[in-house]
């Protein structure tokens, strides 16, 4: 476990698979690699959510912006979204296209005495039919082609397993009807579109290490629980000596996913998507006309990520990669942000008179 | 009971007993007494107070009112009366001619800007021509308090409460006026008709002093003071101070040894302090009554505007002190002994505080304080608007009664239904602008009413309780504002504001009672059957006697008593068999060798279970009797388990906190100790723990927390409503949460908070907060605003109208931009998205509406856009369109605009321990702190909050918060009790996590483990509104409103000077400060320029022979040219200098070559 078995290749166990989690062990990676990888799976690996909602009618008793802010936070299939859609900045369309977003309709009123609840299940994707000569059809790709049979819809939908997402209650006489349009976006710019519920992270569970400094009254031995993962490793003999040169090698990690995609993806969609920013950095570091790097980086990656934008280089990293921190209400987000009223970039209020304007920022 | 003692034969007895229990068993405790609150609640809901009060007012004293009023007669036709028999105020209905549906409800009124008020309807009797006749008629309406017996709402469930939309958690008590929801506050004062004995120690005055107060009577105060030594009686109604002896004199006891028998007794030191007065009075040549009587008459203010024959001074002297002297102390005729006992009373309470520093009276003390509520003022107000109504139907009358002939019959029905709708308009304007002025009973009170504020449900809620105090707040008296012991369980001791209004705006705590009138004669009645010797029938020698001990009624002194403890007691137990009110109370005040029974309304009360022997008279088998409904807290009352106390009652008894702490002497136990923290402070977890100005903090801050408002929030068109859009109960309640329904009606969310630095952007308060919980909904709230609009009729015939969108000048065939969201009726449509500028109304009026000649066709007047458009920066949408009218018939628009809002940089937000931060950086989730189960904190708080602030309350409720969480249920932090946090450990440590709540996070920036353990759990934390309504406003816009530059500009007439003030376009002001710098730095030239080359320079001749100034190069004083010189000095110097001279005083320059 010490230095000498650093050069070691990096190694991935799997301890336990289900549908919505996977725990692994990675072992002879670097603490820095392990939390990138981490990261990236929380925050960069591009999914699909409803992000333009646009209402026909509503005369529940919530408000337009409630109901769109809960469509938004629906997890849709999207498996494969890397390649089976586009991001809508990418496109050349107009506004949304069958090549970067999916429309979901909703379309639901109660006529009985009984409280009615409108659930995800409720929402039907609807292949585009006339819209394209209103908005602008983008460059003909073969991107439907590559999305798997149930891209776009909401997860679990129709599998009695799984409970539906209460999305608004209803009474006689109260309907919803609205259009979503479901775009390809990743974490950063909102949390809708972060495919991972929650990510466990641990490493050194006996704190040989001595990254942490327990905080006890008498004993921390007694004191604080063991993690599960100690069993992983041999208990340090009271007369150890702390080995200030050691590294930790060992990392036990669970990804537990939103159903949007499965646990596997989110683990190899993250290793590629790291691999390719870091060879985008490779990349970055050779070119020497920064014109070309530009050039170069607009097709795959996010300009929010903007790579080599500033000729190559480390500064470009941090400098772009902090921007979302700050930038809920940065002008500089393109099309809707997630957030209501954060940017306000995106598409207009529709009303029934106006169907061709475009929705609601969810 | 007999406790067994170590006797050992005891120990033989104990083997069988009384179900199965033995002597020594320990006696089981009562469980759950405290569901008691619950029951109490039920019976008297939140704002009791109010409502009863209302009651009152409405059921009785109304009556008594009309009552002492009955009769009006004319000065022209003395066979003419009319009486009123009774009066009655019905239940609200709609104020319209033919209305197809008359029951109106409170929320009708809100939306439609009209009064919730019930018709006043009189019987009365009166003379037409020879006969009497009898009818009925309304003379006017009045507003009803929600809840109270009048309203609709009373005894209404939660099906029909929703049907009229109605919020079942809303505690009424308040009255809504021309469509505003407004509180009569509570108003705090000194009692009346009772005896405070004053020291001021610097004028070495020693003042008793009672404020007299009957019904329907003046009020006036009544000194008797000492002056140099000697006692004297001072009122407002005579000019200069009476000595003491004169005016007991007057009131008839005339022999100087009654004098002194009353006054001293038979203490000799008293005697010798008062020996002084008799000689006084003697020396003024005052020995007996007529005497007494001519000295006083001389003195009195007569302010008789009737004319007649004068009366002799003596006659003067007597009305006066019959009638206005305490006025509240009865007499028999001309007999005035009970007057002159009660004067006697007040001279010996002076005698006993000019010896003995400690016998005065504690202004500040709850007992000699009462409330008055709505109920007392708008009696007050309905007395004088009666009277006034009364006055112009008299006016009325003799009038038509004047006119010799008439056509037909006089009835005075017909002038009743002419008399307007004075009560009404009265009642109306009193309440919605606050101003009691009220010329009969000298009263001009301001800020009576407050609007109810619906920030939150709970800043509702706390208005109902708050009571505001007559003190100026200027004072600088800390007496007045310091927390009173005698405060305990009636008033709450956290909720006050901070600042100008601390210690004198208060709350009532949770089971406070306040009394309303009980009539007294059945009780002075029962008082002499219990014993008591009539004290008219008593002398000083008696009165003073070793074992006697004086019986008051409502400050009046009725009468004697050898046995007080036994009268107290036999008193008290038919009080408990509900012989007369509850609302009674008795106690013996030892210093003064008085028994006081109080029946006024306006004292503070309580309930609390009644111990005997040793035991509650409570038991665990009547709780479960309450558990089940089968009875409720009146019938606790009824079988005498619980009582009420008032302050001053609470003095003769031994309350018991728990039930372990009785012993053979505790007459009272406590219900439930948290009862005395109010609704508000109530909702603090664990406060029992924090530091205590954290919790008065809270109790601010709890009220501007951004929540639900009630069940009917979405139908109310407010001016302003916050609503959050996912409202959570908090995971630690407390009882008082339950109990006033905050569960329900929460304002606030579950943060999961690490407690831990981060970034450096949490410095001061500040709070991190993670992006994908606000991207999630945390935090998330909704602003509606109200705007409302009249499409009036004009006098002309002319009126309002909406117009559809006009066509864009530059592009014919579009509707232009800002009219974009207007239907064909003229108003934008419900849901769409309005922008700054947008027209929301697209009104037009007529261009000719104020003139008054116009009477052509209304529908061909021109007409100018006068349209409704949306300021904010910020872009709303239409929620509501709300299209009425008024009870003047003109129609209402009102159109509600939303803004949804999530947290930003800047915003406020605060735990409920009066921690309030702002948040400092928004993070992203991957950055954000985690723990082993990859959990990220929604919230970092900087963990210098807690040292200095010391609220452990908060890291309980964490503890607390944690622990619930993990076990899946909710935990309480009930003051003086709530889940332990032995056992919140152990849940921790079951669920696999430390004791102490502190978990091991891991950095999400670097992923390595932090080195400190970090105290990681939920926390309910509070969005506050303070700096939403900044954002809504929009920053940037608050910066042009503040931006001001000037260069040259305007000047003010007299000085020349530049103006002041950005309204004005004025200068920027170089102040004295400013200028003590420049001249400190020694920069002469630039002083000179800024104030008065740049300010108001001025050219002015001066002669420099006589030192005067000239013009045109001529000295008008010298009639010379000669030595004429020019100098400029600033505008105002040489205004100072004339008006100097128009004083006679001559300023002359003196000059000099520069």
């Amino acid at each position: 476990m010490q230095g000498t078995r650093a050069d070691l290749e990096p190694s991935v166990r799997i301890r336990d698979l289900k549908k919505d989690r996977v725990n692994f062990v990675l072992e002879n990676v670097d603490l820095a690699f392990a939390n990138s990888v981490r990261r990236v799976m929380m925050a960069d690996l591009p999914t699909v959510a409803i992000d333009l909602v646009e209402f026909k009618t509503n005369t529940t008793v919530l408000p337009d912006e409630f109901i769109a802010h809960r469509l938004g936070m629906i997890p849709l299939v999207s498996s494969n979204c890397d390649e089976g859609m586009r991001f809508t900045r990418d496109c050349t369309c107009l506004a949304a296209c069958q090549y970067c977003s999916v429309q979901l309709k909703l379309d639901v009123a109660c006529h009985n005495n009984t409280t009615m609840d409108i659930t995800s299940n409720h929402l039907e994707v609807t292949p585009y039919v006339n819209e394209f000569s209103q908005m602008g059809e983008g460059e003909a790709g073969d991107e439907p082609s590559k999305r798997g049979e149930y891209f776009g819809h909401p997860v679990g939908k129709n599998d009695p397993d799984v409970p539906p997402v209460l999305i608004c209650k209803i009474r006689k006489g109260q309907e919803l009807r609205v259009r979503c349009i479901a775009k390809k976006g990743i974490a950063k710019e909102h949390a809708k579109w972060s495919p991972c519920s929650a990510v466990s992270f641990e490493y050194d569970p006996y704190n040989k290490l001595r990254h942490t400094s327990y905080w006890f009254e008498t004993d921390s031995q007694t004191e604080w629980p063991l993690s599960d993962n100690a069993l992983e490793e041999e208990k340090p003999r009271d007369d150890e000596v702390f080995d200030f040169n050691a590294q930790p090698r060992k990392f036990y990690l669970e990804v537990e996913t939103d159903g949007s995609l499965g646990p596997q993806e989110v683990v190899m969609q993250g290793l590629a998507e790291l691999q390719s920013k870091l060879a985008k950095i490779v990349l970055g570091l050779k070119k020497t006309e920064p014109d070309m790097a530009v050039g170069d980086s607009v097709d795959e990656a996010p300009p929010a990520d903007a790579w080599g934008a500033s000729g190559g280089g480390w500064g470009a990293d941090g400098g772009a990669g902090a921007a979302p921190g700050w930038g809920n209400s940065s002008p500089s987000r393109t099309a809707a942000a997630g957030a209501w009223g954060g940017g306000g970039g995106g598409g207009g209020w529709t009303s029934p008179a106006q169907p061709a304007a475009a929705g609601w920022s969810v | 009971m007999d406790l067994p003692d170590e006797d050992g034969g005891w120990d033989r007895i104990t083997g069988a007993g009384w179900h199965g229990l033995g002597l020594t068993d320990p006696i089981k405790s009562v469980e759950d007494k405290w569901l008691l609150l619950p029951a109490f609640l039920k019976v008297k809901g939140l704002v009791k107070q109010h409502i009863d009060s209302f009651n009152y007012f409405v059921e009785t004293d109304i009556k008594n009112i009309v009552k002492a009023n009955n009769k009006v007669t004319s000065d022209v036709d003395p066979r003419f009366w009319l009486k009123y028999t009774d009066i009655n105020v019905g239940l609200p209905d709609r104020n319209e001619i033919n209305p197809i549906e008359r029951k109106l409800t409170p929320h009708e009124c809100r939306l439609r800007d009209i009064t919730y008020s019930a018709p006043i309807s009189v019987t009365i009797q009166y003379t037409r021509g020879k006969n009497i006749v009898q009818r009925t008629v309304n003379i006017g309406r009045l507003p009803i308090m929600l809840r109270s017996s009048k309203c609709v709402l009373t005894g209404k469930n939660q099906a029909e409460l929703a049907r009229m939309t109605e919020c079942p958690l809303d505690p009424g008590g308040y009255f809504v006026v021309r469509g505003t929801e407004k509180v009569i506050l509570v108003q705090e004062q000194l009692s009346k008709n009772r005896i405070i004995v004053e020291l001021d120690s610097v004028k070495g005055i020693v003042q008793a002093s009672c404020t007299s107060s009957t019904h329907g009577g003046l009020k006036s105060k009544t000194y008797v003071t000492t002056k140099k030594g000697k006692i004297y009686l001072r009122h407002n109604s005579v000019h200069e101070d009476i000595p003491i002896v004169i005016a007991l004199k007057a009131l008839g006891i005339q022999s100087d040894k009654e004098i002194l028998l009353l006054t001293a007794g038979n203490t000799e030191s008293y005697k010798a302090a008062f020996s002084t007065n008799l000689e006084d009075a003697a020396k003024l040549g005052v020995f007996t009554r007529q005497q007494a009587l001519e000295y006083i008459g001389t003195r009195v203010k007569v302010n008789r505007k009737v004319m007649g024959p004068r009366r002799p001074a003596w006659e003067e002297a007597l009305e006066a002190l019959a009638t206005i002297v305490l006025a509240h102390v009865p007499i028999n005729g001309l007999d005035f002994r009970p007057k002159a006992i009660f004067v006697a009373t007040m001279t010996r309470r002076v005698l006993m505080a000019m010896e003995d520093e400690k016998m005065v009276d504690d202004r500040d003390y709850v007992g000699n304080k009462r409330l008055e509520l709505a109920g007392q003022l708008l009696a007050l107000l309905f007395e004088d608007l009666f009277k006034t109504y009364n006055a112009n139907l008299k006016t009325a009358i003799d009038k038509v009664l004047k006119k010799q002939s008439r056509t037909n019959e006089f009835d005075a029905f017909n002038t009743m239904q002419f008399q307007g709708d004075h009560l009404t308009s009265g009642f109306a304007r009193a309440i919605s602008t606050g101003n009691w002025s009220l010329k009969r009973f000298r009263m001009e009170r301001a800020g009576v009413t407050h609007v109810l504020s619906r920030l939150s449900f709970i800043s509702a809620l706390g208005m109902m309780t708050r009571i505001s105090s007559q003190f100026e707040k200027t004072r600088k008296v800390s007496g007045p504002r310091a927390l009173q012991p005698s405060q305990w369980g009636m008033l709450c001791p956290s909720d006050t504001p901070e600042g100008e209004a601390c210690g004198l705006v208060k709350n009532l705590a949770l089971m406070t009672h306040i009394t309303t009138d009980v009539e007294e004669e059945p009780i002075i009645g029962l008082a002499f059957m219990l014993g008591v010797e009539d004290i008219c029938l008593a002398t000083g020698t008696e009165i003073y006697g070793p074992h006697t001990f004086v019986v008051n009624v409502n400050g009046t002194i009725i009468g004697l008593t050898r046995y007080p403890t036994r009268f107290v007691y036999q008193f008290r137990r038919l009080r408990r068999a509900r012989r007369f009110s509850e609302f009674v109370s008795v106690y013996i005040n030892h210093h003064h060798k008085a028994v006081h029974i109080a029946s006024d309304g306006g004292r503070i009360c309580r309930p609390m279970i009644i111990v005997e022997n040793g035991r509650p008279r409570v038991t665990s088998e009547h709780i479960a009797l309450l558990k089940k409904g089968a009875v409720t807290f009146d019938d606790f009352l009824r079988k005498g388990l619980v009582e009420y106390l008032d302050v001053n009652e609470e003095n003769d008894t031994f309350i018991a906190l728990y039930e372990s702490d009785i012993v053979p002497a505790t007459t009272h136990l406590e219900i439930e100790p948290f009862t005395l923290l109010g609704a508000v402070a109530g909702l603090i977890p664990y406060p029992h723990h924090n530091q205590s100005p954290r919790n008065t903090y809270q109790c601010a801050m709890g009220k501007q927390a951004i929540g639900a408002i009630g069940y009917n929030q979405l139908n109310r068109i407010d001016t302003l409503l916050y609503l959050s859009v996912y409202p959570q109960q908090p995971m630690v309640k407390t009882k008082t949460i339950e109990l006033v329904g905050y569960d329900r009606l929460p304002a606030g969310q579950n943060a999961t908070v690490a407690v831990m630095s981060y970034s450096g952007y949490d410095i001061e308060d500040a709070l991190i907060l993670n992006k994908a919980s606000l991207d999630r909904g945390y935090g998330r709230c909704q602003v509606l605003r109200k705007n409302a609009t009249l499409i009036r009729k004009y006098p002309n015939g002319t009126f309002d109208r909406l117009a559809d969108a006009p066509t864009d000048e530059n592009n014919p065939g579009q509707i232009a931009k800002k009219y974009d969201i207007i239907q064909l009726d003229g108003l934008a449509g419900v849901g769409e998205r309005v922008d700054p500028g947008d027209v929301y109304i697209n009104k037009q009026t007529p261009t000719n509406s104020t003139d008054n000649s116009f009477n052509g066709q209304a529908a061909s007047v021109p007409y100018r856009n006068t349209p409704m458009t949306y300021k904010s920066p910020v872009a709303g949408n239409i929620d509501k369109v709300l299209i009425s009218d008024t009870e003047n018939d003109q129609t209402l628009i009102k159109v509600l605009i939303r803004q949804t809002r999530r947290p930003e940089l800047g915003d406020k937000f605060s735990s409920r321990h009066g921690q309030k931060g702002v948040c400092g950086l928004i993070v992203n989730q991957e950055d954000m702190p985690f723990n082993d189960q990859g959990i990220n904190p929604d919230t970092i708080m900087n963990p210098h909050g807690f040292p200095s602030r010391m609220t452990v309350g908060k890291m309980i409720e964490l503890l607390a918060g944690k622990a619930g969480v993990l076990s899946g249920n909710l935990q309480y932090g009930t003051a003086f009790g709530g889940s332990k946090v032995e056992d919140m450990s152990r849940i921790l440590v079951e669920h696999g996590f430390s004791y102490a709540g502190k978990d091991m996070l891991t950095s999400g920036i670097t992923g390595e483990h932090l080195e400190a353990y970090v105290y990681f759990g939920p926390i309910y934390y509070q969005v506050c509104n303070c700096s939403v309504i900044n954002s809504v406003s929009g920053f940037k816009h608050m910066v042009m409103d503040k931006m001001h530059a000037r260069a040259r500009g305007p000047r003010a007439t007299l000085t020349r000077q530049p103006t002041e003030g950005r309204s004005r376009e004025g200068g920027l002001r170089l102040g004295e400060m400013e200028r003590d710098c420049l001249i400190g730095y020694g920069a002469t030239q630039l002083l000179l320029e800024r104030l008065m080359i740049s300010s108001d320079k001025f050219e002015v001749n001066a002669c420099s022979k006589c030192g005067l100034m000239g013009y045109n190069g001529w000295c008008t004083y010298c009639k010379s040219s000669k030595q004429m010189a020019q100098l400029t000095i600033p505008y105002a110097a040489k205004l100072l200098f004339q008006e100097l001279m128009a004083m006679n005083v001559v300023p002359r320059l003196v000059l000099d070559d520069a």
